[in-house]
């Protein structure tokens, strides 16, 4: 414990039991006279120092629970809600305004919109401003607080220049700064690549340990946070809570359950459930341990066609490129694509990776060194050929809308191009259908599901089956349902030839679906070839802040295993 | 100097010269004040001239065409003494042009004011500032201060949107139609995303403790203090002097008024 | 006055202001070329003029999305008041003219006891604004020294371009923003949501 906390702990000497927060029959919703409520008679209680992880499909209310514990909802929203919450044996009404939020400390999903002041230094004074901390007082929990989170050298830094990585720890210090009893993760990492998801969830792990606080965490992506979890609460669609026990419990015995709600579950015991061990295993050392060898899974190629004799549609050699004509982001970058291909490329933030798609998008150009796609050099293409034979599909789906219902959104590019009305109608209802967009057909695009916006966005791009489609962080921020649509429809579109290109940071994909794989370290390509080989190049995946995939990391670990078994025996 | 001086008094400091100039009409006090204004800029701080030059000088492009409007159409009240020239069905008399550059200058001036405000001043401590010294609400401070952060984000999404528009075969837009069209591609998303990020800030906001109640603790604490004031009286003796040195040259006019 | 306003209005208000600031450069390059054919007739100003009304434009969405008493005089003050943090050559002066405006566009809504935000209430509140701005504009850039043809002339396309770009537009984007459904939380959306289950049942 570093700050004071003395006035706290004498509240309520009659609730001696170590309970924080008590929920009781809680039922809420936006609307005041709800038919069916949002959360329906919610009973569970979270202890001191306890660390509880809540699940549930998305749209079951999991972020509106977090602002009803913080006391903000119902009163900020004028909605309905019925039951009790009690902090601390007292109940949340009792609470002045402003009083139980700094007890209650939350760090959202989306890093761009939790601040309200261009520098961290200024964000940090803006929490303790709001507790009324003395002036004098501040400079030294402000040291504190950023050394905890290991952004001491950020102090100064404007917050829209730093990594989404390090904007939640900022977001993550400036929350400390409450001192809270209580901290609340609402999917904190979702927005973040692999990489600095994985620091961001030890940095958590690390600081529930000096700083002596409940923790509840709100996830879809359940691997890294279930060894730290004591138990976990579940809400099925209807918001009702179908489990409240310890995480082996909830996995493994109710496994069929939670699996029919749509929750996502660890890919662990994703892969225990389906070898046919009695044993429950958490984390990937337990299930090697259980499972050894049979938990790696046969590599199943997607593709059928072999590449290697296919044409190359587009060639790139020593491409250049300049910001402001003298901060160089790329620098002599080769790179080819044949027919059918699918071409991962990956490397941290800042890598270039996106400057080099929208380079092959034509988007972007350059005079410094030569780009050709199909046959022609990119200069020579008239531009609405070149977006008949090319798609991109941005990392956010909306910013390629334009229209106001999905069907027009469709049809858009068709009916610009001068086609039949007849051919516009049939491909439009074609693509509707494919897409499962039929029933939207007059909605308007903003007002789509995430999965359902991912799916128009591709749509878009074939009016006509490209000959390369360009992806610029496809999943990023999307669950796994959604992802796993993606993936189907483009091992469609490869057999029908087209080449796929993803800039991504999701090695787990990278591994599974991609034929060949390019790594930019400071806008030079840093490898290229297969990505099975990648995984052994162990300073360059450090260099570039790579991690390495589930059933790579499986593999390395077992080897480990066996090599130290040799050992012992021995 | 000039970046140190309290954000609010340095721009009220602006302000009173700036709304005194509405009253006068001829060319001689706006270009001493102008002068003046432009030589404090530079001696009370460590600006470039390159980059002053850079933003000042679009403005006064903008100033000579609307001197030029002032004087080919003149009210009757400023086209008196001799006719300088005429051309087409212009006629221009000398009280028309001595007019003309007094609006003119006026502008000018305005703008060197508002530099001198603008490009010293650290937006955060400004709304500080006016928390602090102006009693403007929190909620309205910090509110403010919230939307502008969002700044460089819309920048870069706008740029975004142009390379979305242009893969979707969107060109340049033709005509009013497609224009209106255009700005509404552009507008919706833009729109969309800010009305969504609105409500996200204010719950991480609140979320944080924020009540808008004005018992808080700053950080920085603004004050103002005595040279804030010598800046503020400064400013508004230069004005009355320059008026009365045109007094006293026979150039003075305020409102059509001679004196 | 501002207590009983929520922390998300307010901060919906100034990041309105934001994206409006963005949106204007849009405006203001074609205003750059339109000055430049006029500027041998001495119209050059009329370049201006004729887009004056989008400075207008966040006060009028702001009242129509939120209804509210003083939503209009608010959120432009707020527009003008980040238009001077973006670094605006204006200057603070531009926060008076942003309430001088503001103020304009909501005695039209006063006048209706903020009751009704019909399409002819939002042309007349844009009017309104461009009336408040143009009077304030003949104080501070001495149109008194213009000939009354011209200062006639200018007033008539000011309040043109208000009734169209800050009235029309502003309903106009509005509405459609309302169809997107990320105006779920606030007056105008609560009443397209109306509309829909109406015309579903």
């Amino acid at each position: 414990m570093h700050l004071e906390r003395s006035g706290r702990q004498s509240v309520n000497k009659k609730h001696l039991n170590n309970t924080l927060v008590d929920v009781e029959n809680y039922s809420f919703d936006y609307e005041s006279n709800p038919f069916d409520p949002l959360f329906n008679e919610l009973t569970f209680s979270i202890r001191k120092n306890e660390t509880v992880l809540l699940m549930g499909p998305s749209g079951a209310g999991k972020s509106t629970l977090a602002l009803c514990l913080n006391g903000l909802y119902p009163e900020a929203v004028e909605g309905y809600a019925k039951g009790s919450i009690r902090f601390e044996g007292r109940p949340i009404e009792d609470f002045k305004p402003g009083e139980l939020n700094q007890r209650v400390g939350v760090v959202f999903q989306d890093p761009e919109s939790q601040f309200c002041m261009i520098t961290v230094e200024n964000e940090l004074a803006f929490t303790m401003e709001n507790l009324q901390v003395p002036r004098e007082q501040m400079d030294r929990k402000m040291d504190h607080v950023l050394e905890s989170v290991g952004m001491t050298a950020f102090r100064q830094r404007n917050i829209h220049e730093l990594s989404g990585g390090q904007k939640q720890k900022v977001a993550l210090a400036s929350v400390l700064l409450l001192n809270p009893s209580l901290l609340i993760l609402d999917e904190p990492t979702a927005n973040l690549d692999p990489a600095s998801r994985y620091e961001f969830i030890q940095l958590i792990y690390k600081l529930k340990q000096e700083w002596n606080m409940s923790v509840l965490i709100i996830e879809h992506q359940l691997d890294d946070w279930v060894e730290q979890t004591d138990r976990v609460l579940a809400m099925n669609r209807h918001g009702q809570l179908i489990a409240d026990c310890p995480p082996h419990e909830a996995f493994y015995d109710r496994y069929k359950e939670m699996v029919g709600e749509g929750i996502h579950l660890p890919k662990v015991v994703k892969t225990a459930q389906a070898s046919s061990t009695y044993a429950k295993p958490l984390t990937e050392a337990e299930l090697l341990n259980v499972l050894g060898e049979s938990a790696l899974e046969e590599k199943v190629k997607s593709s059928g066609i072999q590449e290697e004799n296919q044409e190359v549609i587009l060639e790139l050699k020593g491409v250049s490129f300049f910001r402001k004509k003298h901060i160089p982001i790329l620098n002599g970058v080769d790179l080819s694509l044949r027919k059918g291909e699918f071409v991962g490329i990956v490397g941290e933030n800042g890598a270039g990776k996106s400057t080099l798609l929208q380079i092959m998008a034509g988007i972007l150009t350059t005079k410094e060194g030569k780009r050709r796609f199909i046959n022609k050099e990119y200069e020579k293409w008239d531009e609405r050929e070149l977006r008949r034979e090319l798609g991109f599909v941005f990392q956010n789906p909306e910013h390629q809308f334009i229209t106001d219902t999905v069907y027009e959104e469709i049809s858009f590019g068709m009916t610009l191009n001068g086609k039949k009305e007849e051919d516009v109608n049939d491909r439009t209802e074609y693509l509707m259908d494919k897409f499962h967009l039929e029933k939207k057909r007059w909605a308007n695009p903003f007002s789509l599901s995430g999965g359902q916006k991912r799916r128009l966005s591709v749509a878009t791009m074939l009016d006509e089956t490209p000959r390369l489609l360009l992806f610029d962080e496809p999943t990023f921020g999307q669950d796994a349902r959604t992802t796993h649509e993606l993936m189907n429809m483009i091992t469609d579109l490869r057999n029908q030839g087209t080449a796929i290109v993803f800039v991504t940071h999701d090695m787990d994909l990278v591994n599974n679906y991609c034929d060949r794989v390019y790594v930019l370290n400071e806008g030079e390509v840093a490898y290229e070839g297969v990505p099975s080989e990648l995984w052994s190049e162990k300073s360059l995946l450090e260099k570039a802040k790579l991690r390495l995939p589930y059933q790579v990391r499986l593999q390395q670990e077992l080897k480990r295993m066996e090599r130290k078994e040799v050992v012992g025996h021995a | 100097m000039l970046n140190s001086i309290n954000p609010t008094m340095k721009a009220v400091t602006i302000f009173v010269p700036g709304l005194l100039l509405a009253f006068v009409f001829d060319p001689f006090t706006p270009f001493v004040y102008l002068i003046f204004t432009i030589a404090m800029t530079f001696l009370l701080s460590d600006l470039s001239l390159k980059r002053w030059l850079l933003i000042f000088t679009p403005f006064v492009f903008v100033a000579l065409s609307f001197s030029w409007m002032t004087m080919l159409y003149s009210s009757d009240t400023f086209s008196d003494g001799r006719i300088l020239f005429s051309f087409w069905w212009f006629e221009v008399t000398e009280g028309a042009l001595m007019v003309a550059l007094s609006l003119g200058l006026r502008s000018l001036c305005l703008v060197a004011l508002s530099l001198m405000f603008v490009l010293t001043t650290d937006s955060t401590k400004f709304m500080l500032s006016l928390m602090q010294q102006a009693k403007l609400p929190p909620k309205l401070t910090f509110g403010i201060l919230a939307g502008y952060r969002f700044l460089p984000t819309f920048k870069h999404e706008m740029e975004v949107l142009r390379q979305a528009h242009k893969i979707r075969g969107v060109g340049r837009a033709k005509g009013i139609k497609g224009r209106i069209q255009q700005f509404r591609r552009y507008a919706i998303p833009l729109l969309a995303n800010a009305i969504r990020k609105a409500e996200r800030v204010a719950v991480a906001m609140e979320s944080k403790g924020f009540t808008g109640s004005t018992e808080r603790s700053h950080y920085h604490k603004m004050t103002v203090r005595k040279r804030d004031w010598v800046f503020l009286s400064a400013f508004v003796f230069v004005f009355f002097a320059t008026v009365f040195a045109s007094y006293m040259f026979g150039y003075l006019n305020i409102f059509g008024r001679q004196f | 006055m501002s207590n009983a306003w929520k922390l998300r209005e307010i901060v919906l208000m100034s990041i309105l202001g934001v994206v409006f600031g963005v949106i204007y450069l849009m405006f203001y390059f074609f205003g750059q070329g339109l000055r430049n054919v006029l500027a041998p007739f001495g119209l050059g100003p009329f370049g201006y003029e004729v887009i004056f009304g989008i400075w207008f434009i966040v006060s009028i969405i702001t009242a129509y999305i939120i209804r509210k008493p003083g939503a209009a005089l608010i959120s432009e003050t707020i527009a003008a008041t980040i238009q001077v943090l973006i670094g605006s050559p204006a200057g603070p002066r531009l926060i008076l003219s942003g309430l001088i405006q503001g103020l304009g566009a909501e005695v039209v809504f006063a006048a209706t006891r903020w009751k009704n935000y019909n399409l002819s209430v939002l042309v007349l509140a844009g009017v309104s604004a461009a009336i408040f701005s143009f009077v304030w504009g003949w104080f501070i850039s001495g149109f008194a020294a213009l000939s009354t043809s011209m200062v006639l002339a200018m007033f008539i396309v000011r309040c043109i371009s208000g009734a169209l770009l800050a009235g029309l537009l502003g309903k106009w984007i509005s509405d459609q923003l309302a169809n997107t459904g990320v105006l779920r939380s606030y007056a105008l959306g609560k009443e397209w949501q109306a509309k829909r289950e109406q015309k579903a049942s």
